[in-house]
């Protein structure tokens, strides 16, 4: 056999087995897509009934009652608000001091690593940890708490969000300012900080759009509560634990308020998402 | 160069200034029965953007033809049209001709293994694979033939000899190839090349990252590579366009501008933008 | 160098800088502060699980790994049931999710007809923050349901009687259990490990694969030789993080395994993992011991997570060829 035979021969089995392998990547595809959109389609299906101008307006009801879940958004926002506040102040402190301050040694390499583990450790063990330090001592479920255990899933996220984007300023901009004999913390403050602001938001926003849903860590902490508070020192009601214990309960009016509150999460969550992505292209393209 | 059976005359849309010039500066052409490869009226876009117009060239076989011109001119799309490299990306399409032996390879029957495999091509920046130095060379003929143990290995001797690497590398063929130099690895990718045996081997600026020392050994590689395949290098090096190759073709604009042996090129163009460029005026 | 200049007062305005200095030094020592409020927090959650679990440690020893038996009432604990659901759980889902995730990311990055590309990327992105507790009740009420109709009792009539089927497919067939739990993590992690993997393959230099396809490979032949080894090392950490991810998910599996601490016998059979009995009762634990064996069930996650971390920090760290 010729070799331009030889070559044109195998590779009519080649491309036969090129086939198969696109094949079954297109029905991978397809069956990924599919399940997905399963999901999303009954979350909308079974969401949107209940969704409406008295979610927002109405406190969560008794069984068999009609009512919203005013007072679980309005906690939640609560919760994340103060949590987001905590886990960003930590969070861009520490992610500045490794960028800029550790002078990387080997306890630097340990903070990072640290870092790593909170980040990726399972949230009902940070839950767990809260309650320990924060819920036994105080003798209550409190608010504070349940804040307190999202901080801890904000933090190193911002914090590494931070580092990052810390590290892609150009040496240039940093000897600008030491050059002109302005002090460290001045030219983080006024000048790297400012122009890292896309990066450190757009972590900050992924933080916020991580804890929002979280629901694991506030089941011992912020526990939850039928009406509506505010006080960060009494349980507060909260959406994720409110999803959690109606979406389990046998009345069908409070799995109706669960769907529901299931696809205002998801909803908030995919918007910030989308803010996210928008901000990232914008900055890839001024 | 008498029988001047110049296989096509291009039509050059050059400016005023010189037109007077056209009738003469393709009269080295290359006689039909050493054309390996065939460019015909060839048009190329990158989307809407069109990257070569009308060029029209013939590449000898066992000889070195040089593309040079400055940056932008088209001369590595003229290379990437030459193997169907383009083919990979969706926006990007040619119109013409490409004669490889008679056969027009942009014809969308091709088939591009089989193509790829008569048209080796080697990059800017050297691309090992992330495997031994053994398994590099192998790859490509391993897609192509069955080979036994023992051929395979004196194909892959053979063909590190031609790049001139063996030496350099005979006692550590299963280390990864990764662990090479800049100039090994791009001899590497030379004789990773060769080993399939393709009739033709494209270049495309690859000493562009070397140092001196391991360009001037790319070079006698591929001075001594003509003997068996037409090899096509793109540069924007004049020098070693003029150190490696027996031809020169000199673009701008996308339009081939002039076109004939290396010597003529370099000490009497015809055209008044070549002989800026060579002689470093612009460019 | 900074240093040397900030320390040495302005001339004309000595005072300026003094303040400057302190202030400086504040900073400093607040991001100092900051992370060691991470590193304390993390060494933290290690003690206290070690600490509140500790009357349970001492009491059961090695015997609460071993053990099955979980009664409240008589205050003995055993955490075999939860340890190896939650390691079945995940195995089976990085099973299922792998090839799934493999073949997508494969088919973006090589396949996609190019208008479908960035849509159904950015569709798989955002699947991939969808909170959990959004799978877990779809899983309940909408996947359970369907599963046990239409998969469950089919595959029991049909497991011939004494064969390994019959083993597998044992269990009541009311939709959850330890194989719907890993279906539904299953479906959770794959957007998150596809968008990963998606991103390593686009990070290969597009001139080595170029170089492969000119030497006339076909996609399959350049994704399995060269893109693939290419990135092995950190497609395997990724994984990892997969992994690490539904070892420690709580929400998506507390809904549908069916809470049982017994050693689960077949993939239909209700189980528990760590995370769902801590779920279901660290708020309702009564007794001092009961609480403390949740916590040492707690550790126990902690220290598996930690090294499937550990393990996937080490093999992305070191990074590839690249």
């Amino acid at each position: 056999m010729t070799r331009d035979g030889m070559i044109l021969g195998r590779s009519g089995r080649r491309r036969l087995y090129n086939g198969v392998f696109v094949t079954v990547c297109a029905l991978a595809t397809v069956v990924a897509l599919v399940v997905l959109a399963a999901i999303l389609i009954s979350l909308f299906r079974n969401g949107i009934g209940a969704f409406g101008f008295r979610l927002f307006t109405e406190d969560t009801p008794p069984p068999g009652g009609a009512g919203g879940l005013r007072n679980a958004i309005l906690g939640s926002v609560t919760l994340c608000a103060a949590a987001m506040i905590l886990g960003i102040a930590v969070g861009m402190l520490a992610g500045t001091w490794l960028a800029e301050y550790s002078r990387e040694g080997r306890y630097a390499r340990t903070v990072r690593f640290i870092n790593d583990v909170l980040l990726s450790a399972p949230s009902i063990l940070i839950g767990l940890f809260v309650y320990i330090i924060a819920v036994r001592p105080l003798h209550g479920f409190s608010a504070f708490a349940g804040s307190l255990a999202l901080a801890l899933i904000a933090a190193p996220i911002v914090t590494r969000a931070t580092e990052d984007v810390l590290r892609l300023q150009p040496r240039a901009l940093r000897e600008a300012g030491v050059g002109l004999g302005t002090p460290h913390w001045v030219i983080i403050r006024r000048i790297l900080w400012r122009t890292a602001a896309g990066g450190i938001v757009t972590g900050a926003l992924l933080a916020f759009a991580r804890i929002s849903g979280e629901t694991a860590p506030l089941l011992f902490t912020a526990l939850n509560n039928q009406f509506f508070s505010v006080n960060l020192l009494r349980p507060v009601a909260n959406l994720p634990v409110t999803i959690f214990n109606f979406a389990l309960s046998p009345y069908e009016d409070w799995q109706h308020l669960a769907w529901a509150g299931a696809l205002l999460i998801a909803l908030t969550v995919l918007a910030i998402n989308l803010v996210v992505r928008i901000l990232a292209t914008r900055a890839k393209h001024p | 160069m008498s029988n001047v059976a110049a296989m096509h005359l291009p039509e050059v849309r050059a400016p005023l200034a010189e037109m007077s010039a056209l009738p003469e500066q393709f009269i080295d052409a290359v006689p039909q029965e050493q054309v390996k490869v065939a460019v015909r009226d060839l048009n190329f876009y990158y989307g809407t953007q069109q990257a070569l117009s009308g060029v029209s060239m013939g590449i000898p076989n066992k000889t070195v033809t040089a593309i040079v011109g400055p940056s932008g001119c088209g001369k590595s799309t003229l290379l990437r049209v030459m193997n169907r490299m383009y083919s990979l990306y969706p926006g990007q399409r040619a119109e013409g001709e490409v004669l490889l032996d008679g056969q027009n390879i942009l014809d969308r029957k091709v088939n591009l293994p089989w193509l790829r495999s008569r048209v080796g091509m080697v990059f800017q920046q050297s691309t090992p694979f992330p495997m031994s130095i053994f398994d590099n060379v192998a790859f490509g003929v391993r897609l192509y033939e069955t080979l036994r143990k023992a051929d395979l290995s004196v194909r892959v001797e053979e063909s590190l000899r031609r790049a001139a690497l063996w030496e350099e590398v005979k006692d550590k063929l299963d280390r990864p190839a990764l662990g090479l130099s800049g100039g090994q690895q791009q001899r590497l990718c030379v004789a990773r090349s060769m080993a399939v045996r393709p009739e033709v081997l494209l270049l495309d600026e690859p000493a562009s990252a070397l140092d001196p020392i391991s360009t001037a050994k790319l070079e006698d590689t591929i001075v001594s590579l003509k003997r068996e395949v037409a090899i096509v290098i793109v540069t924007h090096n004049l020098q070693q366009a003029a150190r490696v190759s027996d031809r020169t073709a000199f673009m701008f604009l996308g339009r081939l501008v002039e076109y004939g042996t290396t010597e003529r090129m370099f000490n009497n163009p015809r055209t008044t933008r070549a002989a800026d460029y060579v002689t470093g005026r612009f460019g | 160098m900074s240093e040397a200049y900030v320390s040495s007062p302005h001339p004309l305005f000595p005072h300026v800088h003094v303040r400057g200095q302190r202030v400086e030094r504040a900073f400093r020592y607040a991001c100092s502060a900051a992370s060691l409020a991470l590193l304390g927090a993390t060494v933290g959650l290690c003690v206290m699980l070690v600490w509140g679990g500790w009357p349970s440690i001492s009491t059961f020893g090695l015997g609460f790994f071993t053990s099955t038996v979980w009664n409240p009432v008589t205050d003995t604990y055993g955490g075999a049931g939860p340890i190896v659901g939650t390691l079945i759980t995940s195995a089976v889902a990085l099973a299922l999710a792998l090839p799934l995730a493999f073949c997508t990311a494969v088919f973006l990055v090589e396949f996609c007809p190019a208008i479908l590309r960035r849509p159904i990327g950015i569709a798989v992105e955002l699947l991939a923050g969808i909170p959990s507790i959004v799978y877990g009740m779809w899983g309940l009420f909408v996947f359970a349901p369907f599963f046990a109709t239409y998969i469950e009792a089919p595959l029991m009539s049909w497991a011939p009687p004494g064969t390994v089927w019959e083993r597998l497919f044992s269990g009541i067939p009311n939709g959850s259990g330890i194989l719907t739990a890993s279906i539904i993590l299953a479906i959770m992690i794959l957007p998150y490990i596809a968008a990963t993997l998606r991103e390593l393959f686009v990070s290969v230099p597009v001139r080595v694969r170029e170089a492969a396809y000119g030497m006339g490979c076909t996609p399959l032949e350049v994704v399995w030789s060269v893109t693939l080894p290419f990135v092995r090392r950190s497609a395997v950490g990724a994984v990892m993080l997969g992994l690490g991810r539904a070892l420690g998910e709580t929400m998506a599996v507390t809904f549908v395994i069916g809470n049982s601490h017994r050693l689960p016998r077949g993939l239909f059979d209700s189980g528990a993992t760590i995370s769902s009995v801590i779920a279901n009762e660290f708020a309702e634990a009564t007794s001092p011991m009961h609480m403390s064996a949740l916590l040492e069930l707690g550790f126990a996650l902690f220290l598996i997570t930690f090294v499937v971390l550990a393990l996937a920090r080490a093999l992305l760290g070191h990074g590839d060829a690249a």
